[in-house]
């Protein structure tokens, strides 16, 4: 099965999705070419040239950035000239910006937020359904040309050098309608738990009111979001905008820290599908370890000061 | 102006589940609908653009069996002029469903169409754009902002870690709309009963294509052994957490 | 929907004595007002948890004897073959649901001063009751003893008779029984008296003459105080408790263990202002280390988690609940199906205890409004007859305790829409901010069960972020307007006191404020004195002392009452909450009326001498004088618009609800939110229905003739 990865770039640094690709190509046993659709391909060559890539297809664009239009009409003459089996994206919001679109019109097989493939005498997807609630396989009949979008972290980045070789290819953009003016910083201003990527989150482990700033402090410092769980905003520590939880917010970030909490059934139902539940607690039977991914049972203060240690 | 807002009702499942005889889907008796909660955002965001202008009519449109209208209808309640339903049976892919709806959407020949970032029940984001294709219109995907202005809007879209990207697109255009772009209205009773008597038109849809994929079964995934658990000393648990982190927010 | 089998362990049967009980899940014996004279209630009010899914249920405190007479408070009785078929339908009911009765054998001693039967308690030694300062007990002798462990045994067989399959012989809190075990109720010098031997003899004898007369037929439970907290005069532990645990072991079928004494038993029935679930397990798990029996005790437990961890953890056998049970009789049937977010938790309020404090009137409890209205007014915790007019949108205008209540209990009744109306950006009303007072954060799950409840109904919708004024409200689109818009404390200073307002009070001045503007509005607290006016007498104002008192003020808390926050005796909650505000230096006056509010302190009179006149420093002033509705909204709309115009707008039922009618406790908010949505198709919901009164009622004819 011969798969091409499209590579994805922000401001000039190749997106880690991008070797998360590759690894899933890897996993479908034929050949696999990574195309690096930009201003300047070289200098992201070799950042996707790893082990496992067979051929680089760097195709030069006048933008510098991602334009949705760019990429399907290069990917539509790539796909023209040559042959592939496979197109795997990432499932991001580029993506979404031109990955169905390209499939619509190619009439391709699709799917999105997939994460696992096989080739089983054809290409099977898993991907889940229902609000995660239930997984599928998928098959694509009538298809001999299937593009993925791939759910990010699901696969781990491809590492080791590579041997490459890379083909330049022309392409002829008819226009962009959707044209890159700017990049604007995140604005900080009210806090959002739901649309965090990373929560650390605690719970009436860390005893008093007078903790809290800690965890805020250690939560700024490794990149999360601090939320709570129900007992500290009924007792007025904190607004209940921090809340997970059945009568708070419903979240599902990538990294879900649980720091003393014990995951009374109205806590986990607000964040059980996360992407990845780590759960510290002193008591081995709390219930949070039955949907946590990683567990310690140990003290969450001794934890929490190791980790502002490596911050 | 006139705005097409498509709009899906999405079924969601409780904590129980039984699949349909074939193992290929979830048995309805077990799930409940709404609408997509991308799609009120959508539906507000077409509300006060046409309020702004002036005039203008936001018409609903989704592809669906007729309980799909109940979505439709909370649309139609928070001020949605009309709606137009494709009729389904089945649940289809987004391809098929852009191609459902291409037919009718050109037709009305909208100055903008919106779409949801996602649904809810399936997430494939792509229905959208896939819409955008068929209609050869120019599009955006994941907008939380916009400002209209002649032939052209200024658009925001929100990349992954909050960066926005400023852009600007030709229109006619087709948005994908993202939650929190506004605060969608609420819907008085004296709405609700108002939008009981609004126009739903319903059309059958033409050749929906090859679908984009089949499901072949359909699971609850298996529980796994649980957390790995992470042992050694505090230090040695921070460490690893830290790395954890590190390969999951990549 | 299933049961996690973690909580397998939670409904396997065990063997009390004779009998076996189905699960683990059992009613302590509590008080809920109605006694063996209210047949009807009590029957129904033990039921409902039976058919909760609880293994066993008890009465409240049931006097062997007239002797044993706690009048006013209202205990149960097994004096007569009367009060064995009153008694008898509740174990009737009881078992058909499966579960078993028992019955709390109570001899008051000095306690109980028989203010209705007038007969005179014996005890062990003669010292008034620390509970009952006018009441004396005879002091027993040899003869005395015999008769009343003889009222134990023939209020046994009574019990058995009646049908009971539990029989107590109840000691803690300090009822006779315990008081022989304790040095400070028994100073006797023969051999019912002295070393713990003799101190025990009372209780042992009378467990075995109980067993010898009905041990065959019903498992003997003993309920002791494991530790009154009074040092050597107390029962200890070590010294008292185990060893009596370990003596008896033998004969009793049951234990049932408790902590604290009478006088201060809120250091057992816990508030959850002073502590968490499960305070008693140390203590429980001390019996169970030396007992072979199984051991059963409360701990205000509302988690599975906790009640697993309690029985894994080898504290005890069986989970008693008193409180839970109350706010949720079908906690257990909850648990069983996999229904954990559908739990209507306590909040440790202890407003069902305080109207047995008060003596006389049923119990209430602030989460379950259905609690006590079982058989007067037919109601069910889970059970909702859909309403005859469902074929109606509703409007509730308000979303605090009333309002939420009141949408939830239609949407539960199947009316067709409704819209559950807020101003503010969530649910919860003045419990958003009242939870967060010091130690009342479990208060906030009279918002929490809501919230979630309302969020499964499909027919009813929460609008936060909207302000409705009357126009807003007649062009809503509903035919039946709920009008729940609340109350606010009065911010010139009006009170109960002298029915009038205080001179200088208005709280938009800086320095002078209520309680809502501290908790909600952030209105900033200045400078360092502050003087409270409480004429509540309730929590507000202690629990705004203790508040302002953590951020570092110097409170003084003046009342016109001789006592500081009654109420909260009622409730348990006092004697803490005065070695609380001690602790803060908070200075207490009492018998004392504001007369002048002016810049920089206020002026107070001595309410008997009102020429005696105190002159107090204050750089802010917080008027706790009395609540106020907000019935604006309500008045426009029935006075100035009228019925009459709202229905040729269609809205057919207009009605208020909680405390934008009358300010009142929050259980009686969610009482009336919940009557008029269970009363929502009745002729004139507007007026309650009259409830069932069991009373005597003469035929006069057959009296005169």
């Amino acid at each position: 099965m011969s798969v091409l990865v499209v590579a994805e770039h922000l401001r000039g640094e190749l997106r880690p999705v991008t070797l998360e690709l590759v690894t899933a190509a890897k996993e479908l046993g034929g050949p696999v070419a990574v195309a690096v659709v930009a201003k300047d391909p070289s200098a992201l060559a070799d950042a996707v040239n790893v082990e496992g890539v067979d051929e680089i297809l760097a195709v030069a664009v006048d933008q510098e950035e991602f334009e949705n239009d760019v990429y399907e009409q290069a990917l539509e003459q790539l796909l023209s000239e040559r042959d592939f089996d496979v197109v795997l994206l990432g499932f991001t919001v580029n993506s979404m910006g031109y990955g169905p679109a390209l499939a619509a019109k190619l009439g391709l097989g699709f799917a999105s937020d997939v994460f696992a493939v096989r080739d089983d005498g054809g290409l099977v997807a898993t991907r889940a359904f229902y609000g995660s609630k239930v997984q599928a396989e998928l098959e694509f009949p009538g298809h001999d040309r299937v593009l993925l979008l791939l759910r990010p972290t699901a696969w781990a980045p491809a590492e080791g050098a590579g041997a490459a070789s890379t083909t330049d290819v022309s392409v002829s953009i008819s226009g962009s309608r959707a044209r890159h003016k700017d990049y604007v910083e995140a604005a900080t201003g009210d806090v959002d738990i739901t649309s965090a990527d990373f929560l650390l989150s605690v719970g009436r482990g860390i005893g008093d009111k007078e903790n809290i700033p800690q965890f805020e402090e250690l939560a700024g410092k490794m990149g999360a979001t601090l939320s709570v769980s129900r007992p500290l905003v009924d007792q007025g520590w904190i607004p209940s905008s921090r809340q997970v939880g059945q009568s708070g917010k419903t979240v599902k970030p990538k990294v879900y820290l649980a720091l003393g909490i014990s995951g009374a059934v109205q806590h986990l139902a607000g964040m059980k599908t996360s992407g990845t539940i780590i759960a510290v607690n002193s008591d081995p039977e709390a219930a949070i370890f039955n949907v946590a991914h990683y567990g310690a049972v140990a003290d969450l203060f001794e934890v929490a000061e190791e980790l502002e240690k490596l911050y | 102006m006139k705005i097409v807002v498509a709009v899906k009702q999405v079924a969601a499942l409780g904590d129980e589940v039984e699949f349909t005889e074939d193992e290929r889907d979830v048995d309805p008796d077990y799930l409940d609908f709404a609408l997509n909660e991308w799609d009120t955002y959508a539906t507000e965001e077409a509300l006060r653009l046409c309020e702004a202008s002036g005039d203008g009519e936001v018409v609903i449109v989704s592809v669906g069996d007729e309980d799909a209208e109940d979505a439709m209808r909370r649309c139609l309640a928070m001020g949605a002029d009309r709606g137009i339903r494709i009729e389904s049976e089945e649940r289809l892919d987004p391809i098929q469903v852009a191609r459902a709806l291409a037919e009718v959407v050109q037709a009305e020949s909208p100055d903008l169409v919106f779409a949801g970032v996602q649904s809810a029940d399936a997430v494939q984001a792509a229905t959208g754009t896939a819409l955008a294709e068929l209609l050869g219109l120019p599009r955006v995907a994941v907008v939380t902002k916009m400002e209209l202005g002649d032939g052209k809007a200024t658009v925001n879209r929100e990349l992954e870690g909050g960066l926005v990207d400023v852009l600007e697109v030709e229109t006619p255009a087709l948005l994908t709309i993202q939650t929190g772009i506004n605060e969608p209205r609420y819907a008085t009773l004296r709405a609700i009963k108002q939008a009981e008597e609004k126009e739903i038109d319903v059309r059958q849809p033409s050749d929906l294509g090859t679908p984009a994929y089949e499901v072949t079964k359909m699971f609850v995934p298996p529980k796994g052994e649980g957390a790995e658990m992470l042992n050694g000393s505090a230090a040695d648990v921070a460490q690893r957490i830290k790395e954890i982190v590190e390969e999951c927010t990549a | 929907m299933a049961r996690d089998p973690k909580y397998d362990i939670l409904f396997e049967p065990i063997q009390l004595g004779p009998k076996t009980m189905k699960n683990r899940f059992y009613q302590i014996p509590h008080c809920n007002g109605f006694g063996s004279e209210k047949p009807m209630s009590q029957a129904y009010f033990r039921a409902m948890k039976a058919e909760g899914g609880y293994g066993a249920c008890c009465t409240e405190y049931c006097s062997i004897h007239p002797e044993s007479d706690d009048t006013h408070r209202v205990s149960a009785r097994l004096w007569d073959d009367d009060d064995v078929k009153n008694l008898g339908l509740m174990c009737d009911m009881l078992h058909d649901h499966g579960a078993l009765a028992a019955a709390e054998l109570w001899y008051g001693g000095p306690h109980a001063p028989c203010m209705e039967s007038r007969a005179v308690p014996r005890g062990p030694s003669q010292i008034p009751s620390d509970f009952e300062h006018l009441t004396y007990a005879k002091e027993m002798d040899k003869d005395d003893i015999r008769e009343v462990q003889g009222f134990y045994v023939e209020a046994a067989k009574r019990a058995r008779d009646a049908g009971f399959d539990i029989v107590y012989v109840y000691g803690s809190h300090s009822y006779l029984p315990q008081q022989f075990l304790t040095p400070y109720y028994n100073k006797r010098t023969d051999e019912y008296g002295g070393s713990l031997e003799n101190r025990a003899r009372f209780w042992r004898e009378t467990i075995e003459q109980v067993k010898a007369a009905v041990g065959d037929d019903c498992a003997i439970a003993v309920r002791m105080s494991t530790d009154m907290f009074m040092g050597e005069a107390g029962t200890q532990l070590e010294r008292d408790c185990l060893p009596f645990v370990q003596l008896v072991d033998d004969i009793v079928d049951v234990w049932d263990i408790n902590v604290s004494g009478i006088s201060e038993w809120g250091e057992d029935a816990t508030p959850s202002r002073f502590y968490p679930s499960g305070r008693l397990l140390p203590w429980q798990k001390a019996v169970k280390d030396v007992s072979k029996k199984p051991v059963l005790g409360v701990g205000r437990f509302t988690s599975p988690d906790l009640m697993l961890e309690a029985i894994n953890g080898g504290s005890l056998d069986i989970i008693a609940t008193c409180r839970p049970s109350i706010s949720d009789p079908f906690l257990p049937l909850k648990i069983d199906e996999g229904r954990l977010d559908d739990i209507r938790e306590c909040i440790g309020c202890n407003i069902c205890i305080s109207r047995w404090e008060i003596g006389g009137p049923p119990l209430i409890c602030t989460q379950n409004a259905t609690a006590g209205e079982e058989y007067r007014r037919g109601w069910h915790p889970e059970k909702f007859d859909p309403a005859t007019n469902a074929d109606n949108d509703v409007l509730v205008v308000g979303a605090g305790p009333a309002g939420m209540e009141c949408a939830m209990v239609l949407g539960k009744r199947g009316m067709r829409r409704v819209h559950l109306v807020e101003a503010a950006d969530d649910m919860g009303g003045i419990m958003r901010w009242i939870p967060q007072l010091p130690g009342l954060g479990e208060w906030a799950r009279v918002v929490n069960y809501r919230k979630i409840q309302i969020d499964k109904l499909k027919n009813v919708e929460f609008i936060p972020n909207t302000e409705l004024d009357a126009d807003g409200v007649r062009s809503y689109g509903a035919e039946i307007v709920v009008v729940a818009t609340g109350g606010y404390w009065a911010t010139d200073g009006l009170n109960g006191a002298t029915h009038d307002t205080i001179p200088g009070a208005d709280a938009s001045k800086p320095n002078i404020l209520t309680p809502e503007q501290i908790m909600r509005d952030g209105k900033e607290v200045p400078g360092n004195r502050v003087v409270i006016i409480d004429n509540d007498g309730y929590y507000m104002g202690v629990s705004l002392a203790e508040k302002l008192a953590m951020d570092g003020k110097q409170v003084t808390i003046m009342t016109h009452l001789g006592h500081i926050a009654p109420y909260m005796d009622f409730t348990l909650e006092g004697p803490n909450m005065h070695r609380r505000l001690h602790q803060l230096k908070v200075e207490i006056v009492t018998h004392q009326v504001p007369t002048q509010i002016a810049n920089g302190g206020l002026t107070s009179a001595y309410a008997y001498d009102e020429e005696h006149l105190t002159e107090w420093e204050a750089d802010a002033v917080v008027l706790v004088t009395q609540r106020r509705s907000n019935e604006a909204l309500y008045r426009e709309l029935k006075d100035k618009i009228g019925a009459a115009a709202l229905q040729s707008e269609g809205i057919t039922g207009f009605y208020r609800i909680g405390d934008c009618e009358a300010p009142r406790l929050t259980a009686d908010c969610v009482f009336s939110g919940h009557r008029l949505a269970r009363e929502i198709d009745s002729d004139n919901p507007d007026v309650p229905l009259p409830f069932k009164r069991e009373r005597a009622v003469v035929e006069r004819e057959a009296v005169l003739a």
